[in-house]
């Protein structure tokens, strides 16, 4: 092992450490202290203006080559209906009733329990961007952080043997300073992005005046995706 | 606001740890805690000889850690990955933790059962050139030994450890599960080491030694059923979660296996073929192997209905 590596782990620890004790000793530092800007990247999904159409997981799986019946991706299709049956409200085979989508992907936890359990490091956070992401060349394919991902959020792929997971197209497309594949892609605008740390990023101004959800919060994950759920009155 | 939207989907199908990861969970708890047994048993009563269960003992912990590393590489997506494990750490990791306690457990294991075994491995003349290597290792017998004492417990609660990081999983995400395998683990371990005692090195069956073993399972199959049902409460007693997962305990196909198999097998077996027969039954070899094979199978079936009923009820 180099003595790079060594080092590095070093001051990782010697940072975690630090995160442990700061609270302990009650006393707050400010944790970018050295660089001028931590950004915190947020994902927003409008559930009032998801159509289902999928265009966002196509988008995703040619922004990452990923093989086919792979997808970092999925919408989950929420209502009383069956494919294959009529419509439980209308009757109908074919129907828009009660029909409704929820973005099911990685929600970049800020207390990632795949970047905690994952015994190489392979599955660790980005130093610049804070975005959860894979080293694919460190993975071992022991799938821990498939089991500790609390949101069953994770996948192997099949190409390379090892784990992924959605990371905002953070190697696709954000390194080349442009949006994420899905968010590109979205013809409703359900789908906005940016950093929430950046108070006149149109994320945050959106974040301040809309109500949204986070998905089983209760985990502790701090998930960074947020929802905007459908809420119909008189129901 | 915060329930009012959920998904139920998830982007990796089935579970994420299948059976050989239970088989590998149950070959750990074998080779722990055959060797936590045979070296505090060693400890305590002052041995220096190589006693038949100390062999049987050394001989099954390295045997069945070494089929228990075969079983974790298989079950990489790529077993030719399995070196980046061993190259790169993370500290926070239980797992890392286990593979560096793993790297030197296994080959301390190896050393000392080379040493409880010389008189066997000298009498093959193949073998003659490790002479002078167990000459040398017996100078550092007693330190290796202790070391190899306290990673054998380590091994077995750290694969509790292990599972137990698990958060989605509520069955299998408790504090009591190190515990648990550490009592299943010595249970088992030391009923397979004293059939093996019994069978390859001649141990009489009535021994003072195996006296001592017998006695000292009871009480451990006593905490295993303890921890067992402190499991099961918590669950119920818990919230909604807790509550989903302990279904676990009576319902489908895992039901079965922890009613019939750990319950059954593993705790009603022993104590009905020990108790509950004539005196000439309990105390025949039949009886012995009998109730041995018992504490074993009863051990494997916990393994399995812990990590697959666990990964089944996720919340
Ligand atoms: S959702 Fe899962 S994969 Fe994504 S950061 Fe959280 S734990 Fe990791
Ligand atoms: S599968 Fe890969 S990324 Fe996931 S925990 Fe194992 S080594 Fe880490």
């Amino acid at each position: 092992m180099s003595e790079n590596i060594e080092r590095r782990r070093f001051l990782k620890s010697a940072g975690m450490c630090s995160l442990i004790l700061t609270p302990l000793a009650g006393c707050s530092v400010k944790e970018d202290a050295d660089s001028a800007h931590k950004p915190h990247y947020v994902m927003v999904f409008d559930q009032n203006k998801c159509v289902g159409c999928g265009d966002c997981k196509t988008a995703c799986n040619q922004a990452n080559n990923l093989p086919a019946g792979v997808s970092r991706v999925i919408l989950e299709q929420q209502s009383g209906r069956v494919e294959g049956q009529a419509c439980p409200h209308c009757g109908k085979m074919v129907c828009d009733c009660e029909r409704k989508f929820v973005r099911v992907s990685c929600q970049q936890c800020k207390n990632a329990p795949c970047v905690t359990v994952c015994p190489t490091g392979a599955a660790h956070r980005d130093a610049k961007t804070g975005i959860v992401t894979m080293d694919a060349s460190k993975c071992a394919g022991c799938k821990y952080c498939i089991g500790a991902c609390p949101y069953n959020a994770r996948l192997i792929n099949n190409n390379t043997d090892v784990a992924d997971n959605c990371d905002f197209c953070l190697h696709s497309k954000l390194s080349k300073g442009e949006l994420p594949a899905c968010v590109q892609s979205c013809k409703y605008d359900a789908l906005i992005f940016g950093d929430a740390n950046d108070p006149q990023s149109y994320v945050s101004k959106l974040l301040a005046v809309k109500d949204s959800v986070r998905i089983k919060p209760q985990f502790g994950t701090e998930p960074s995706l947020r929802y905007i759920p459908i809420v119909k009155l008189g129901v | 606001m915060d329930t009012s939207m959920d998904f139920t989907l998830g982007l990796s199908q089935g579970v994420a740890w299948p059976w050989p990861i239970a088989v590998y969970l149950f070959f750990a708890g074998i080779s722990g805690g055959a060797l936590t047994i045979a070296l505090a048993l060693r400890f305590y009563l002052g041995q220096v000889e190589n006693t038949a269960f100390l062999k049987a003992a050394t001989l099954l912990s390295f045997v069945t850690i070494s089929l228990g590393m075969l079983c974790l590489v298989l079950d990489l997506t790529n077993p030719l990955f399995f070196w980046r494990i061993l190259v790169f750490y993370n500290l926070n990791s239980v797992m890392s933790i286990g593979v560096i306690a793993l790297s030197v457990y296994i080959p301390l294991v190896a050393v000392v059962a080379l040493l409880a075994l010389e008189k066997e491995l000298m009498a093959i003349p193949q073998l003659k050139f490790l002479a002078p290597i167990i000459a040398k290792l017996k100078g550092f017998r007693r330190p290796m030994e202790a070391l190899a004492l306290v990673l054998a417990l380590s091994v077995c609660a750290y694969t509790g450890f292990l599972i137990s990081a698990l958060i989605r999983f509520p069955l299998i995400n408790t504090s009591v599960l190190p515990a648990l395998f550490i009592a299943s683990g010595l249970s088992a371990g030391g009923a397979s080491a004293k059939m093996l005692a019994v069978w390859l090195f001649k141990e009489p069956l009535h021994s003072g030694e195996m006296k001592i073993l017998h006695g000292a399972e009871w009480p451990i199959m006593f905490a295993e059923a303890m921890f067992i049902f402190m499991i099961a409460t918590a669950l119920l007693t818990g919230n909604a979660g807790g509550q989903f997962a302990f279904a676990a305990f009576h319902e489908g196909v895992w039901a079965s296996v922890f009613w019939i198999g750990v319950v059954g097998i593993g705790f009603a077996a022993p104590l009905l073929l020990n108790f509950a027969t004539g005196k000439h039954f309990s105390h025949s070899a039949k009886a012995f192997y009998m109730s041995g094979m018992c504490a074993v199978v009863g051990m494997m079936c916990l393994r399995l209905f812990i990590l697959l009923a666990g990964q089944n009820y996720a919340i």
